[in-house]
């Protein structure tokens, strides 16, 4: 697009990040504040920091392990979503198969459903019907991995969709004229054209699956247990510790943040282009 | 954390120091009871308290010890624990071996058998009988959890709902006199409604005056959750005289005045309007307060006076680094209509909500004989003194004579004397198996009553009237 | 040239997958629905009902009010979410300094969790001692009260939306531009068309499927929100913000009411079809074939 001078822009984005950026210093600002000293008149400036919530995140064997739990879960989600979205969208965008607009839509309504009443039959279905001897998916990361495709699944194919049906037809056609098998056009033509929309797919994909609470409580128990789980424990009737679920969460960022810079990266203009008058 | 990790490292030495002696004699009989079921694993799920955590922290690995049973307690949020306890029973799963049970829920438990009696079990096992573990020590708070004379839970947590109130306010001796210039008599904790709304609007008077962050009463009053539905009706009703939620179940469980009951009678209208100008005059946070955010508004020093869950109490009068009124809290009873505590006295009512609960094991449970020593374990008497002042709570008889109990309970200011003296004024939730279904039936109603949408009168009408639709349609109200 | 046997095999996973963990539970819900079943009731059984309970929603006042507010919480949250975020996508469209640092702080309200998001709310907006009560109240006298106003709540908890999920919106926009062909755009400037030419003709046109995307994915979340409600209000004060998933929340977790709050979700997921149903036929079906 046309160019024009930055700094406009620059100021403009200051602006929002402000925006953005406030309740997340107010997150910081519960976590090293005693909640004793948050009731009382609030002041947007700092007066001092107590970094004990902290030093009791870091030093939790517990909560380790349900970082671990909750980056493979994800992290796994998201590679099977994007991947069984992305052939998805390439089937419905260049087979013509009968019914297909109905499937398409079908795989979204999977997302629509209410989510507290389906936790009922998952649970059953997990403990009783889907098993193997006495190996259940109920409490293992498999089984969360597999129970997050109902919404992140759908969402994969929808956003998907635009992009995949975006790359021109001819690209393909000119591969196979050339004798591509099927698989080395998906793999080695589509996909790389692919690239800023499955970036985006895989880190929102993985950012619900990060997120998900009520299937997680309900579904794990000791081994699969997540994060978000893991911060329900401190609302209790004896208080909610505001501090230490502050502190979890502001530690949460940084793992997720390394996720979203290394993903982001192919988020760029202008592949699809070179490859077109390539 | 900073609650759990603290407490481990007291109680562990709390735990050596007592164990140590008793331990020698009993460690046979642990070993060889649980010789069958080494390597079991028992599976237990329950809140994240203090006393829960103690349990996972402390007392399970200890009993792993000595029994080569293994003990995974899984603890998370409130409504979670009830959900994931049910499921697992409804559907027989057996995930569960140990269940923390709300006291409030027993009788939903009891009335669908998914419960192992205890007492029963006991008997028909004596090989697993400990010498150490005596039902009859337990303090009345194991009655909710007996059906036929049997227990069917072991009660691990008891508190009482009290009065508490600013020692340090109460007894500045500038404030008594303005208190005595404008009220003619002196200032000391309430015994009346009378009295406690004139010194609650004293002191949100007083702390407008000297612009000071300071209320007169806390109010558990958030318009959208549970908590103030049951601070009505579990701790301002039954000081009028409505107790049991106005429904009574010997009238085919009325809750109408028309039909025999007292949800909507004058003396619940008198309560909840008496409760709502203490709520008019209490810090502003009190339309978002549950329990939790009560009992911080009382720690910041924001209340005069207020009723605060026993498992907050402890807290707030001890720990500084939650607390800003550390040893400066007093506890009283809560303030009564006259009558009442003669009702209280005689069995007829109640004074005020003494909550908690016990750990049950489920019928579903694969592994019943390894979780009835676990249950043995943590309900005998030598193990309750670490726990009580790690975790304070307290539901065993013996544990009220232990020299560290006694010296917290001085530190505390007389908090576990009132639960040994008092406890018995206090009672439970009433034993109805519909317990959360009449509740949120009525709550919404209730909400609206809290923000002005419906007046108090009609809103209880309202009320009584929908608890007996619901009654009716769970089949309970022919 | 190719075999549609190969597209099947490609779409074969996700249905596979959608089947056995969307398709049966969703059976299961529709046969419970059928049903009266409170394992708390004097009758802890399922009993068949036929229609009963959905004879009984057509009447209930909870219900249909607990809908209303829903319909508008979602429109109001949704439309700024998508103005807002495509004018962002478009804002990070063009070159500056700083724009990868700028867009990852876009992004991190998305990374944090639905009930921490409802924590932060709280606190800042909790009457006296939250932040935002407090500004307004020492700058422009307002009392804001978010435990007491109906309206205060439900303009709380759409803000609150808005600042967790426009980030989302302008993300899928940002990829849906970014893949734009430039050719058009350069004949557009060479033949002299202003910017909302250029817009309305050209760039909507083109972002279209995806903005539809996107308002579906929006509108289904926004339709299905809990966690961060209920932590925010509680889906107070009163019903509020007692949106249909808190609803639905409370009729089956704590009221244990599975056959009622089954049908329910049946309506609700029935209702969300049928909207979304009306609006992807409308806008964008049948599917323009692409010139080539």
């Amino acid at each position: 697009m046309k160019k024009k001078a930055p700094w406009p822009y620059v100021l403009f984005w200051i602006l929002i990040s402000f925006l953005t950026l406030f309740p997340i210093y107010w997150l910081f600002v519960i976590s090293v504040t005693p909640s004793f000293e948050l009731f009382s008149t609030p002041s947007v400036i700092l007066r001092h920091v107590d970094w004990q919530n902290y030093t009791e995140v870091i030093g939790n064997p517990t909560l380790r392990g349900y970082m671990m739990n909750s980056l493979l879960i994800s992290s796994g989600n998201a590679i099977l979503t994007t991947t069984f979205g992305f052939f998805a969208c390439y089937a419905l965008s260049r087979f013509n198969l009968s019914g297909k607009e109905s499937i398409f839509f079908w795989t979204i309504t999977n997302r629509m459903a209410p989510p507290a009443v389906f936790l009922l039959p998952l649970f059953l279905l997990l403990t009783k019907v889907y098993r193997i001897e006495g190996f259940t998916l109920l409490d293992t990361r498999i089984g969360m991995i597999l129970v997050y495709c109902t919404f992140n699944l759908p969402f994969a194919i929808w956003t998907l969709r635009p992009t995949v049906d975006g790359i021109p037809k001819e690209l393909d056609e000119a591969a196979f004229v050339d004798g591509a098998s099927p698989w080395k056009v998906i793999t080695e033509v589509v996909f790389p054209l692919c690239r800023p929309g499955l970036a985006v797919t895989l880190i929102l994909t993985w950012v619900f699956a990060w997120n998900e609470y009520l299937l997680a409580a309900t579904l794990t128990n000791f081994n699969a247990r997540t994060l978000t789980t893991g911060l329900s424990e401190y609302v209790t009737t004896t208080g909610t510790a505001w501090g230490i679920m502050a502190a979890i969460s502001i530690f949460t960022l940084i793992p997720a943040l390394i996720v979203f810079s290394v993903v982001q990266r192919h988020i760029v203009a202008g592949l699809t282009f070179g490859a077109v008058k390539g | 954390m900073n609650v759990r990790v603290k407490l481990g490292v007291t109680a562990f030495a709390v735990a050596l120091m007592s164990g140590t002696a008793l331990a020698a004699s009993n460690d046979d009989f642990w070993a060889k009871a649980a010789e069958p079921y080494k390597g079991v694993v028992l599976h237990g799920v329950t809140e994240s308290t203090p006393p829960s955590n103690y349990i996972k922290d402390v007392l399970a690995p200890e009993f792993e010890k000595k029994t080569g049973i293994k003990v995974e307690i899984e603890t998370t949020s409130w409504d979670q624990m009830y959900d994931k306890a049910i499921k697992d029973m409804e559907a027989g799963t057996g995930i569960y071996d140990v269940v923390y049970i709300e006291q409030d829920i027993i009788y939903s438990y009891l009335a669908r058998n998914f419960l192992t009696d205890i007492t029963k079990a006991l008997k028909d096992k004596p090989e697993l009988k400990a010498s150490t573990y005596d039902d009859a020590k337990f303090t009345s708070f194991a009655n909710y959890f007996k059906q036929g004379g049997d227990l069917y839970g072991v009660p691990m947590e008891a508190f009482l709902k009290v009065y508490c109130y600013r020692k340090d306010l109460f007894n500045d001796p500038e404030i008594q006199a303005a208190f005595k210039k404008q009220t003619g008599h002196d200032l000391k904790p309430a015994t009346t409604h009378e009295e406690y709304t004139e010194i609650a609007d004293f002191f949100t008077q007083w702390g407008k005056d000297h612009n000071m962050q300071l209320w007169g009463s806390t109010a558990q009053a958030h318009t959208g959750h549970a908590a103030s539905w049951y601070e009505y009706f579990e701790s301002v009703a039954p000081t009028f005289g409505v107790y049991n939620w106005g429904i009574d179940a010997s009238k085919n469980y009325a809750a109408t005045v028309e039909h025999g009951g007292g949800m909507n009678s004058d003396k619940a209208k008198a309560a909840l309007k008496w409760w709502l100008h203490l709520r008019d005059i209490a810090p502003p946070e009190s339309a978002q307060s549950t329990w939790s955010e009560v009992a911080t508004t009382f720690a910041a020093g924001r209340a005069a006076q207020g009723l605060v869950y026993g498992e907050n109490a402890a807290w707030i009068a001890t720990d500084a680094s939650k607390s800003k009124v550390t040893g400066q809290v007093g506890f009283a009873l809560p303030v009564l209509s006259p009558g009442v505590l003669d009702d209280a006295k005689s069995g007829k009512g109640y004074v005020g909500y003494y909550d908690g609960g016990a750990f049950g094991l489920p019928v579903s449970s694969k592994n019943q004989e390894a979780a009835l020593l676990f249950l043995e374990f943590i309900g005998q008497d030598e193990v309750q003194p670490g726990w009580a002042v790690a975790a304070p709570r307290i539901t065993n008889t013996a544990t009220f004579d232990a020299p560290e109990v006694k010296a917290m309970d001085a530190k505390l200011g007389g908090f576990y004397t009132m639960l040994k003296d008092e406890g018995k004024l206090f009672a439970g939730a009433p034993p109805y198996p519909f317990h959360a279904q009449v509740r949120e039936a009525t709550a919404p109603i209730f909400y609206d009553i809290l923000t002005g949408k419906v007046g108090p009168d009609e809103g209880l009408d309202k009320m009584a009237a929908k608890a007996e639709e619901e009654l009716t349609s769970l089949g309970y109200r022919k | 040239m190719k075999s549609n046997t190969f597209g099947w095999i490609l779409l074969a996973p996700t249905i596979v997958v959608l089947f056995f963990f969307g398709v049966l539970p969703f059976l299961y819900v529709v046969y419970v629905s059928f049903h009266q079943w409170n394992p708390f009731a004097a009758n802890p059984n399922m009993i068949y009902n036929a229609a009963g309970n959905f004879r009984q929603i057509v009447f209930d006042s909870a219900f249909l009010a607990s809908l209303g507010v829903t319909v508008a919480f979602v429109f109001f949250a949704v439309l700024t979410e998508v103005v807002v975020g495509y004018v962002l996508a478009q804002a990070f469209m063009s070159d500056f300094p700083g724009k990868a640092f700028f867009r990852t702080i876009h992004t991190l309200p998305l990374i944090i969790a639905p009930i921490i998001v409802g924590s932060i709310w709280k606190l800042m907006t909790t009457p006296s001692i939250g932040i935002i009560p407090h500004l307004l109240q020492s700058s422009v006298g307002f009392d804001l009260n978010i435990g007491q106003s109906a309206a205060a709540a439900f303009i709380i908890t759409i803000t609150m939306d808005i600042w967790h999920w426009t980030p989302l919106v302008t993300l899928t926009l940002i990829a849906a531009l970014v893949s734009l062909p430039p050719d058009p755009f350069e004949q557009a400037q060479i033949d002299g068309a202003g910017k909302w030419q250029i817009f309305w003709h050209i760039t909507l046109p083109m972002i279209a499927p995806a903005v539809m995307a996107t308002v579906f994915i929006r509108l289904m979340d926004a339709l299905r929100i809990v966690d961060e409600v209920l932590m925010l209000t509680g889906g107070g004060p009163g019903s509020a913000t007692r949106y249909i998933g808190v609803h639905i929340f409370r009729e089956v977790f704590p009221r244990t009411n599975y056959g009622y709050g089954s049908a329910i979700s049946v309506v609700v997921l029935y209702l969300t079809i049928v909207v979304c149903w009306l609006l992807y036929t409308g806008m964008l079906a049948p599917r323009k074939p692409r010139k080539g």
